[in-house]
């Protein structure tokens, strides 16, 4: 494995409850996520994939161990504007057009916005005509679209995406992970993934993690096998459908797996 | 197609009542149902457009305007500062609140009389007005400035974006809304405050105009007042309602 870009060390969070109890999200973390490698986290809801997600992004502490990304402390990254989100929730600012949401990374970096780069980005996310609709004139698919594309404003070394299609139908869903591997292709930033969709995650990632709930921790850290630039027809592809029926079994709780 | 019919439908609904109200007002009026201080509608809208009243209500509309004028505008950049300040030096906000909480537990009729021999009889009614509207502005900033979702708050986290950034490209356009929800609330409140202001013996306007006929028993003349007072608050806060509509569909 080349250089870690992204490393969580014996990482564990808990939360503070009402009443005084303690949640732990999760417990004795390790992952190392090389420069350049699309990662995906996957998992049941509330197994703490979005909390590695946040630990990264600097949006909460561990409780323990250490989250560090080029040897540094995970603020550095966002602090110098190196690092690109997008969440489920698209957190477009409604009273902005799609052109102006895409340049308000470089305004929040007090940068000068590189209009052809916002072009390009626009274009690159097939959004071309829609520069000055507001998000609330775009269907879900299209909003999606334009946060990726404001997540990629600053060409980001770290490029976090947390369930960004889970809101979207099935059909659109499909869509968006074919636009993505192609954007993210012809970009290869160092990406971290938080799905439960196993599909989405192989098609996807050159890793998949799988993750367990209660305390979340690691239980499979697979390698994807597919040559990239990946097609649709991988999907149709009997080592995908044997991978995804792997995956699907160790997301079953224990216990109720025959 | 249905939205638009529907609005029509209540616009015509809304002009039948306002109809209704001002025939019933007439009809009392005319035939004397509640008295003699009951004027018919058509009566005071021919004493308003007098000439004779033209220099005497030109006066006092004057005054009064000036004097809502005077304390909305105050009013509002007070109100959208101090709930900044609050905002920006978190120190400050638990004081602010309790203070501004305890000025509006005090009924701002009981301080009236205080500005009247505190401060100029013509400085009571625009500075009545200003603390009624200074508080709704407040109140309308701060819960504003709380709006932006906790993903917006995220993403903007992740760009990493300044303390100074974040207020005015995030916390600022969310609070905008309720801003101008306050503005429209605050419009009624202005008027309330100049008036009772004037009571208590400013040297002129609609509010004096008002204690001294009703002293009088000039009765077309308080029913003048009175209706040219109700007709400028509606029409403002008709204006603003506007205004907040346009808002709320840009900014949300």
């Amino acid at each position: 494995m080349t250089v870690p870009a992204i490393r969580l060390e014996h990482v564990g969070k808990s939360f503070a409850l009402d009443g005084g109890k303690q949640f732990t999200a999760l417990s004795d973390i390790d992952l190392s996520i090389g420069k350049g490698e699309f990662v995906a986290l996957l998992g049941p809801s509330g197994c703490g994939k979005s909390t590695i997600l946040r630990l990264v992004a600097a949006l909460e502490a561990p409780s323990s161990g250490r989250v560090s990304i080029e040897g540094a402390d995970p603020q550095a990254l966002s602090r110098s504007h190196r690092l690109g989100v997008a969440f489920q929730d698209h957190a477009l600012l409604p009273w902005l057009d799609v052109r102006a949401n895409v340049a308000l990374p470089f305004q929040v970096a007090g940068k000068k916005v590189d209009t052809a780069r916002v072009e390009e980005l626009i274009r690159l996310v097939g959004l071309s005509g829609f520069e000055k609709a507001r998000p609330r004139q775009l269907s879900g698919g299209m909003r999606q679209r334009a946060s990726i594309a404001r997540a990629l404003a600053l060409q980001p070394e770290v490029l976090l995406l947390d369930e960004p299609f889970g809101a979207l139908d099935a059909v659109t869903r499909r869509q968006m992970n074919v636009e993505l591997q192609r954007i993210w292709s012809a970009q290869r930033i160092t990406t971290l993934l938080v799905t439960h969709s196993v599909d989405e995650a192989l098609f996807l990632a050159d890793r998949v993690i799988v993750m367990s709930g209660r305390p979340g921790r690691i239980i499979r850290d697979i390698t994807v096998p597919f040559e990239r630039p990946r097609k649709p027809s991988v999907m149709r592809d009997p080592a995908f459908h044997q991978l995804v029926d792997e995956l699907t079994l160790a997301l079953e709780p224990e216990g109720e797996a025959e | 197609m249905t939205a638009r019919s529907d609005g029509l439908q209540r616009f015509m609904l809304g002009l039948v009542g306002i109809g209704l109200f001002l025939g019933m007002w007439q009809v009392i009026g005319v035939y004397r149902l509640a008295g003699l201080t009951w004027p018919p509608l058509t009566d005071v809208l021919a004493f308003i457009t007098d000439p004779s009243k033209q220099t005497l209500f030109g006066r006092a509309i004057t005054a009064s305007f000036s004097a809502v004028i005077t304390g909305y505008g105050l009013g509002v950049v007070a109100g959208i500062a101090l709930a900044m300040l609050g905002r920006v030096v978190a120190v400050l906000k638990p004081g602010l609140d309790r203070l501004i909480a305890v000025i509006h537990a005090i009924p701002l009729v009981a301080l009236a009389p205080l500005f009247m021999v505190a401060a100029n009889r013509d400085a009571t009614p625009p500075s009545i007005a200003a603390l009624g509207v200074f508080y709704m502005i407040y109140v309308a900033t701060t819960s504003g400035l709380n709006a932006a979702s906790a993903t917006h708050r995220d993403v903007f986290t992740a760009l990493g974006a300044s303390p100074v950034t974040r207020f005015m490209r995030l916390e600022l356009p969310a609070a905008l809304p309720a801003i101008v929800s306050g503005m429209k609330l605050a419009i009624p409140v202005a008027f309330i405050g100049a008036i009772v202001g004037e009571w208590f013996g400013a040297s002129r306007g609609l509010g004096l105009l008002m204690v001294s006929a009703m002293q009088n028993f000039q009765i077309p003349l308080l029913w003048s007042a009175v209706l040219i007072v109700t007709a400028s608050s509606l029409a403002l806060f008709g204006l603003m309602s506007l205004v907040e509509r346009l808002t709320y569909g840009r900014y949300q």
